[in-house]
């Protein structure tokens, strides 16, 4: 006669082996391999390393006479920085006991939101670290002027019929307004790329997990 | 972690943990890894225990969660998740248990999507449909229904294997 799953299931354990623990050793000081920890590790030491880039970039801009670029970089990866804080907070308040249909919403929805939020901030950071890459450079001092003006004068000897705007070359302003443009249109792609790369099977299995919880519930 | 924290609050339901990681793991090294994940997550998680709920089925809901959403890279570094699109083959030294039943039971119970072998690992440990549906979070009513597909997709998976 066949046996039942539930027989197999109650005889095989027992058995003395089948339930023996594993040896743990000095566990609390051990790295948590869970996700949210990851995750949480990770935000930490990201904003820390913004927060220290930051500082230092800010220094050096001075340090080479490009104080503006130094300070707009300082200012948008500080709003980065608390933007995120913010999520690091909220991803703490998940709670593993909960039932697994509650937990594993609240995790995605922390993703969710983290990844929709940061592509939207990445949509921004490469338009304005270009930009201020473009200003700090043009407002250079260079011998008693701006270097951007002493740019201007040289391409105004070398081609005077070139058209201006505010003073600047139309050509140089429209070439800037691409690049601006560029980086705005495929920045929210090349963060999620960047992710998907790296948490690609994270976000696959979460929504399967959650889909199969769905069909559970309706 | 207190080894007082150890052996009152941990030991004596790591017969659940043991048996949830086992179905979430294809080695042994795995397997040790995640039980020591859910012990360090019920360590940490221990304040937020209510009691609205058994201790038991506390320990369960973290061992499922820890388990559902764990990410492990192997030492050969390739990401692994353990998935149901990735059919088991439980080849591996000491992971297997002693009876040979129980093995295959084990082998066809990791096919199953990550519900599923939650929901019928809960159901094989005597857990009302109630318990279940507390556990997962889900509708009570659904939860025989699919513990019987379960069951079914089981039975074929074990066919002619077992005596």
């Amino acid at each position: 006669m066949e046996r039942s799953i539930e027989n197999i299931w109650k005889e095989g354990f027992l058995k003395s082996d089948a339930l023996i623990a594993p040896k743990i050793n000095d566990l609390y000081a051990q790295k948590s391999i869970h996700i949210i920890d990851k995750f949480t590790r990770m935000f930490r030491i990201n904003l820390k390393a913004i927060v220290v880039f930051s500082f230092v970039f800010l220094l050096i801009s001075y340090l080479v006479g490009i104080p503006i670029m130094g300070i707009i970089f300082f200012v948008t990866l500080m709003v980065l920085v608390v933007i995120n804080r913010s999520l690091l907070k909220s991803l703490e308040t998940i709670d593993k006991g909960e039932n697994s249909y509650e937990y594993l919403k609240k995790f995605n929805h922390w993703i969710n939101k983290q990844v929709e939020i940061n592509k939207r901030i990445a949509m921004f950071l490469y338009p304005i670290s270009f930009m201020s890459i473009i200003l700090g450079l043009w407002f250079k001092d260079a011998e008693g002027m701006f270097l951007g003006e002493r740019l201007v004068n040289k391409i105004m000897i070398q081609f005077p019929e070139i058209d201006l705007l505010f003073g600047i070359p139309t050509l140089g302003i429209a070439i800037v307004l691409l690049i601006l443009g560029l980086l705005a249109f495929f920045s929210g792609r090349i963060y999620m790329w960047d992710l998907n790369l790296v948490y690609g099977r994270v976000f696959n299995k979460m929504k399967e997990l959650m889909s199969d919880l769905e069909t559970l519930n309706n | 972690m207190s080894q007082d924290f150890y052996n009152t609050s941990i030991t004596p339901f790591s017969g659940i943990i043991i048996k949830l990681c086992r179905a979430y793991t294809s080695s042994q090294e795995d397997f040790e890894d995640y039980y020591q994940e859910v012990c360090l997550q019920i360590w940490r998680s221990k304040d937020n225990f209510r009691a609205e709920s058994e201790w038991s089925t506390w320990v369960y809901r973290i061992s499922l969660n820890v388990c559902l959403t764990l990410l492990k890279k192997k030492k050969n570094n390739t990401q692994h998740f353990v998935s149901d699109s990735m059919p088991y083959l439980d080849t591996v030294d000491n992971h297997a248990f002693s009876d040979e039943s129980l093995n295959l039971l084990y082998d066809a119970i990791r096919q199953l999507s990550e519900i599923d072998r939650a929901i019928i690992m809960l159901y094989l440990e005597e857990k009302s449909y109630k318990e279940i549906a507390d556990i997962i979070g889900t509708n009570y009513n659904n939860i025989g229904v699919r513990v019987q597909r379960i069951k079914s997709r089981l039975k074929k998976l074990l066919d002619g294997k077992i005596n």
